[in-house]
């Protein structure tokens, strides 16, 4: 049967894919031809197309210098630090919630700690200047009150990787906690009976039951983290530093940095060596890390 | 004797027991002051936000933020208010997010059906194309391009809408709810002589309503929160949503001008950090105020996606 025929014959429905096909094609694969601005000097007058090929100069302008690796290193150091604690913290939280047998203090205590999941990064950074800044920042405040040396923490780099960790922490322990609550319900009740039976602490069914039963959500959830790890966080990284320079050295991700290449610099070129870099990345290491996800559970895959 | 042995013996084993049941209530208030302790922690900025865009500049200046206010004050909200900014913000924000939310909706909700519609043959062809935009994307020079310089949507309010129409996620999860419908319903109504737009408008949306509401629920919260948009796009402050405008308030330095919108004159120092916390507490509002319903939607979501993601 030909292309045309299935068409023709079951033309309602593929009418009703029409938007969406044509909005992931103009979105989505049209501006993918950006890729080619890796390879141009690209000038607005000439557009894509007509721009000169120039091989691969773009590319060694940012593989020469010393900030491919520095922007590489800061994304998978922070995704790293976000996946462990992040996956490890919302674990934690979700076994002993499922504990907790007072079912009004368990409601008030999931509402609250989902609640940062809800506002944007610009909110966040808002709260987080309020929490740090140097003059009237409730930690400078706190310390001064005790006699202790205020601080500037918007000129130490070194300490926001774990400022950033833990502002994830905050933001989406609720949401993956949830994930681990639905595994957790889903573990059948007969296992914590028989365990009691035999005179099984609370404990000992964490550790013998519920940690193994959940093992393969936790590792899955892992896995796809880890598949994204060349893809920082844009909203969460600019939102909260935005363009305070003191502290790229250790917040400076391939997102922020390409961004800034392209708005700041208006250098095309060079923003496109980093984007097509980073997406090459990427893809390798989601193809190679979902392969591992569906090999421990068969649905989790993204493809 | 024997008695005496039994009787040493029934004593250690109670022991052990008290031991135990002792042991097991240090655990269960761990528990309780763990979650307790960090459901706290979640909580407390939105409460120092909140309480304190009540307080008075000098107020905040002088103590910093307070868990209770000495006195209360609605100057930050007065304003705030008075200025022509936070009404055309909210105007920007609130037309971004219902008109993206219903377009958005309809067009996954449409286009879903076919993803998981077993007689559409190239339906595979389909979820290849939408999942390889998950996994390779066009990066943001291409993109750029297309919106500034292609469809010329700078400084336009569909540069922040057309964007999100169709978010890859959502539609998997639609598509894995369409799947747990039974086929027959299907089947029977094409007897009948119904074609596939009548049974997907007239049939279909009306039995899916609650994934409908759950995927609405995240498009409508990704355009209220999104600011990654109006960054790139939107230099002119008049089409500025709520999170542009509240960047602003925390980077800008002529505050009165930019929230005033002209040359209103103040008698009262300018509120800096009362105009910040007073704009995200009506930026955050809306959410809050429907947290009951949106949160039952969200975990109704997520464990969906979770479960098929």
């Amino acid at each position: 049967m030909g292309i045309a025929r299935e068409i023709i014959k079951n033309r309602y429905l593929y009418v009703l894919a029409l938007p969406g096909l044509l909005f992931l094609i103009v979105f989505a694969y049209v501006p993918m031809a950006g890729h080619l601005i890796a390879f141009k000097q690209y000038r607005l007058a000439d557009g894509i197309w007509g721009s000169k090929w120039i091989g691969f100069d773009n590319f060694k302008f940012f593989f020469m210098g010393s900030d491919w690796y520095k922007v590489t290193f800061n994304t998978i150091f922070l995704n790293g630090l976000f996946i462990v604690c992040g996956l490890g913290i919302a674990l934690l939280l979700a076994i002993f919630l499922s504990e907790i047998q007072n079912a009004l203090f368990k409601k008030i205590a999931q509402s609250f700690i989902f609640m940062p999941y809800f506002i944007s990064w610009l909110v966040v950074s808002m709260m987080v200047f309020a929490f740090l800044n140097t003059t009237d920042g409730i930690l400078n405040r706190t310390l001064a009150a005790n006699g202790l040396d205020t601080k500037n923490w918007y000129l130490m780099p070194g300490i926001w990787p774990a400022v950033l960790t833990v502002i994830y922490v905050w933001k989406f322990a609720g949401y993956y906690s949830i994930i681990f609550l639905a595994a957790i319900a889903g573990i059948s009740g007969e296992y914590y009976e028989s365990a009691r039976i035999d005179g099984a602490t609370r404990f000992q069914q964490i550790i013998h039951i519920t940690l193994p039963l959940i093992r393969s959500v936790l590792i899955v959830l892992a896995l796809l983290g880890v598949g994204r790890i060349f893809y920082g966080d844009f909203g969460m990284i600019y939102g909260i530093v935005g363009d305070t320079a003191p502290l790229y050295p250790t917040t400076d991700v391939i997102d922020t940095y390409s961004y800034r290449a392209l708005r700041q610099l208006g250098d095309f070129g060079k923003s496109s060596a980093v984007i097509m870099y980073q997406s090459v990345m990427g893809l390798v290491t989601i193809v190679i890390f979902n392969a591992f996800a569906k090999r421990i559970d068969k649905d989790a895959g993204l493809f | 004797m024997e008695n005496a042995i039994q009787q040493v013996r029934s004593q250690k084993a109670a022991k052990i027991k008290n031991d135990r049941t002792f042991r097991e209530k240090l655990f269960v208030i761990f528990l309780y002051a763990f979650s307790g302790l960090f459901a706290l922690i979640c909580f407390l900025p939105f409460w120092l936000v909140f309480i304190n865009s009540f307080a008075a500049e000098s107020a905040i200046k002088k103590y910093g933020y307070q868990l209770i206010p000495r006195d209360f004050t609605l100057y930050s909200y007065q304003f705030v208010m008075q200025g022509k900014q936070v009404a055309s913000s909210y105007g920007v924000s609130v037309t971004v997010t219902v008109v993206g939310t219903a377009l958005a909706l309809l067009i996954t909700a449409m286009y879903a059906y076919v993803l998981a519609h077993p007689r559409a043959k190239y339906r595979n062809i389909l979820s290849f194309l939408t999942y390889f935009t998950m996994i390779f994307g066009a990066g943001l020079v291409g993109f750029y391009i297309l919106i500034a310089n292609w469809l010329h949507l700078k400084d336009t309010l569909w540069a922040l809408i057309l964007p999100y129409l169709l978010n890859p996620f959502f539609a998997f999860i639609m598509v894995s709810f369409y799947r747990t419908l039974p086929y027959e319903i299907n089947e029977a109504a094409t007897v009948d002589g119904a074609n596939e737009l009548r049974i997907f408008f007239r049939i279909i949306l009306p039995i899916s309503k609650p994934v409908l509401a759950t995927v609405a629920l995240f498009y409508a919260l990704q355009y209220w929160n999104d600011f990654f948009l109006a960054l790139m796009f939107i230099d002119d402050y008049k089409l500025h949503p709520l999170q542009m405008m509240i960047r602003q308030l925390i980077s800008n330095i002529n505050i009165s001008a930019y929230v005033g919108g002209s040359q209103t004159t103040y008698t009262q120092p300018l509120p800096t950090y009362g105009a910040q916390l007073a704009t995200v507490c009506l930026t955050i509002g809306p959410i809050f105020l429907l947290y009951p319903f949106v949160q039952r939607f969200f975990v109704k979501g997520i464990t969906i996606g979770a479960l098929k993601g």
